[in-house]
């Protein structure tokens, strides 16, 4: 306890609001405070609760996979990967190889555009105004890419279940080659910018740390249990979408604090490049869309299926009786049980460190809140 | 010592200045100018709603099957049609598009037989009103026509 | 969230048939024409091996049935059982991390709720299912004191559902606000309804939709 100052101030209660820079989204911590002291977190959610699961109930499969890309908006063709791989389970069809192939592309793709976005949104918070600039300007190469493929940026709707629907474009594999040629100086430079600066590191040293235990006890995963020490990814694990075939490492750290995250990211990214590379030197030709009949009808049942989303373990749990719409449609969004964890990890930081930690923990409202 | 020199002479801080003034090189400007240059956009763009032509005869290409309104998951897209008794077919007569609610998926474009239902590159979609953003056959057929600006 | 609403704002109801759009528009008299067969169930089959056969001797009339369907397996728990189950599972077999706590209403059962537990074991690389069955009112109790990861995912059943768990630390509607009524996610409460008490007092417009 620290010692009674002459102005004997009370505990402080600070709303961090809905509207808020750095809050990622329309999140509401309330902050107990001493000074600036965090004594305690209290996180109030659901302003972007739009009824996904509610509206998975009234949709046909094929005409609910628009909507599972708003939900984490910022890596979309993720959410449409889990969602296809989980009606297809349920229906025992897979993607063809070529169809898995080019999944795996624009999943990995997609990782490495999302985590520029987290490391720009993520430095701007800290206070480092530079790097959003490159991340955003330097993530227009992914987002032409999938704008080429697919028509959108943002919600791609990429995927269809049992395959894709559009064949690559032409120079789609030069322009993959292109833009992994390209990111790694990028990489470079990210790090150049920030891995050996001495506000970032003291800024992120030491901050929110969340050992290996804690981790698995809050059910947090992704990046931040793989901060921590646990030598856990779900494409290795438990793998998808043909990602056996490709060679590429685990990131893991000791520490669990926010920096240890920030450099488990900024490899993730590298091995992500690496494994497009490996993807895009092996596509396989063939049909793109399994045998799927033109009405989806799935037999009676359930499945949990879950992928390595850029956040963590994204998981669809989807009860079907016989009919053409889902009967009961669950997301397990990883940023929702991530977030849990907020007040663990603030315990004892300061304001500055909130922000930091809400940063590091790379959630999107939209997948929180659905 | 080394390590000492490059903590007072903030060696690692000019490291990232050093970047910084690197990307100042005009070659890295990336902004556009809009609206003097507008983004070419990729041809699979899921942009404005369109109604094709037959360019030969001047009719539209659509056989009012519906598919379109059926495939949609919000249900914006309401065709009607009248039978014509000589041909023994469906012609369309009107179409009506909600843009306001629509969220650009593309299931439409999918779902459509003869192509005749495409969307467009065209994104400059805006209007002053709500009952503007609800389209009929002859915008659908024509195309949003946003206003030019001279820069 | 009109979905029902025709563009235009006319007032003619919607066609029938919009409730369920097939993609495309196959005969649907086929479905119609048959007769009436008893409900299709999933096709599970018995699951057998030695996770499965630990857990029924140590649990013995509690476990309803332990099945795998498409390879993922589930087992059936009487409801006063279930934290038992899954303290068992933690402890001794080593399934520590909560994926998901979910519910599934099935309003034609006595018994409406199935409650939902995956859980997943990262030395045995294995996922497992609890199911439950829980009727309107019951109070399953809270998973919080095994997993801590439970918190949030019960409040959100609650919020969703109305099934409260007793003993959890924080009951309260988490997405929703705190004094909407109703349990959106029940079968009973439409796509279209909203509570239009809160929306009128709080943001003054007559209704949500």
């Amino acid at each position: 306890m620290p010692e009674p100052t002459f102005l004997d101030s009370t505990e402080l209660v600070l709303n961090m609001g809905p509207q808020h820079p750095s809050t990622h989204g329309v999140l509401r911590v309330i902050l107990k405070l001493d000074g600036e002291k965090v004594t305690g977190t209290e996180c109030v959610i659901g302003y972007l609760h739009r009824g996904v699961e509610k509206i998975g109930e009234n949709r046909t499969y094929a005409q609910f996979n628009p909507y599972v890309d708003r939900m984490d908006y910022v890596a979309a063709v993720s959410n449409g990967l889990g969602y296809c791989l989980a009606v297809e389970k349920l229906l025992n069809v897979e993607a063809p190889p070529r169809a898995q192939a080019v999944r795996v592309i624009l999943t990995e793709l997609n990782r490495v555009a999302s985590h520029q976005l987290w490391l720009g949104t993520h430095a701007l918070d800290i206070g480092a105004i530079t790097p959003v600039f490159y991340c955003l300007r330097d993530r227009e190469e992914a987002l032409k890419i999938f704008e080429k493929y697919c028509g959108a940026r943002l919600t791609t709707h990429a995927f269809r279940i049992g395959g894709l629907l559009y064949e690559t474009y032409d120079g789609f594999e030069q322009d993959i080659r292109a833009f992994c040629d390209w990111m790694d100086p990028k990489l470079a430079e990210y790090e150049e910018l920030l891995t050996n600066n001495r506000i970032w590191v003291g800024r992120l040293k030491g901050v929110g740390i969340l050992n290996a235990d804690e981790c698995k006890e809050y059910g947090v995963t992704g990046p931040v249990l793989r901060a921590a020490g646990v030598k856990w990814d779900l494409r290795k694990a438990q793998p998808y979408s043909g990602y056996e075939k490709y060679e590429f490492d685990i990131p893991t750290r000791e520490n669990g604090d926010t920096y240890d995250r920030y450099l488990v990211r900024m490899e993730e990214m590298r091995q992500s490049v690496r494994i497009m590379r490996q993807a895009v030197a092996a596509i396989p030709d063939g049909p793109i869309m399994g045998k799927v009949g033109k009405v989806i009808k799935p037999p009676v049942g359930e499945a949990y299926v879950s992928i390595e989303a850029p956040k963590g373990e994204l998981g669809y749990y989807i009860v079907s009786d016989g009919a053409t719409q889902p009967y009961r449609l669950r997301v397990r969004p990883p940023s929702f049980v991530n977030l849990q964890a907020l007040d663990r990890m603030v315990a004892g930081g300061l304001i500055a460190d909130v922000v930091a930690i809400i940063g590091t923990l790379d959630i999107v409202l939209g997948e929180v809140d659905r | 010592m080394k390590r000492l020199l490059r903590t007072i002479f903030l060696v690692d801080l000019f490291q990232g200045l050093w970047v910084t003034f690197r990307n100042q090189n005009p070659k890295y400007i990336y902004t556009e100018q809009y609206p003097a240059e507008r983004p070419k956009v990729a041809e699979r763009y899921r942009g404005a709603p369109r109604l094709n032509i037959n360019p030969d005869n001047g009719e539209t290409l659509c056989i009012a099957c519906n598919l379109c309104a059926l495939a949609c998951p919000e249900a914006l897209i309401v065709v009607t049609s009248e039978r014509n008794e000589a041909t023994k077919r469906k012609e369309l007569t009107t179409f009506t598009y909600d843009t306001s609610r629509c969220m650009f998926c593309g299931l439409c474009e999918d779902a459509c037989p003869v192509d005749a239902l495409e969307l467009t590159q065209d994104f400059e979609m805006a209007t002053f009103t709500r009952e503007g953003q609800i389209w009929d056959r002859q915008t659908l057929e024509e195309g949003p026509k946003p206003t030019q600006y001279k820069c | 969230m009109a979905d029902e609403q025709k563009p235009g704002g006319s007032d003619t109801p919607p066609p029938s048939g919009k409730e369920a759009p097939a993609p495309p528009a196959k005969p649907a008299a086929a479905a119609h024409a048959a007769p009436p067969k008893p409900p299709a169930t999933m096709a599970a089959t018995p699951w057998d091996s030695d996770l499965s056969r630990q857990i029924k001797e140590r649990f013995g009339e509690a476990i309803g049935e332990t099945s795998t369907y498409l390879g993922q397996n589930f087992v059936v728990v009487k409801p006063d059982s279930a934290m038992s189950l899954l303290e068992y599972l933690k402890l001794e077999a080593d399934f520590d991390y909560l994926v998901d706590v979910t519910a599934v209403d099935w309003p034609k059962r006595p018994e409406r709720f199935d409650l939902v537990y995956i859980l997943y074991s990262f030395s045995r690389n294995e996922r497992v299912r609890v199911k439950t069955h829980i009727a309107d009112g019951y109070k399953p109790g809270t998973a919080v004191g095994v997993h801590l990861a439970a918190n949030w995912l019960e409040r959100e059943v609650y919020d969703m559902f109305g099934i409260e768990f007793a003993g959890h630390p924080d009951m309260r509607r988490i997405l929703l606000p705190e004094e909407w009524e109703g349990f959106p996610l029940r079968k009973d409460y439409s796509i279209l309804k909203q509570d239009d008490r809160w929306v009128q007092e709080n943001l003054g417009i007559p209704s949500g939709q």
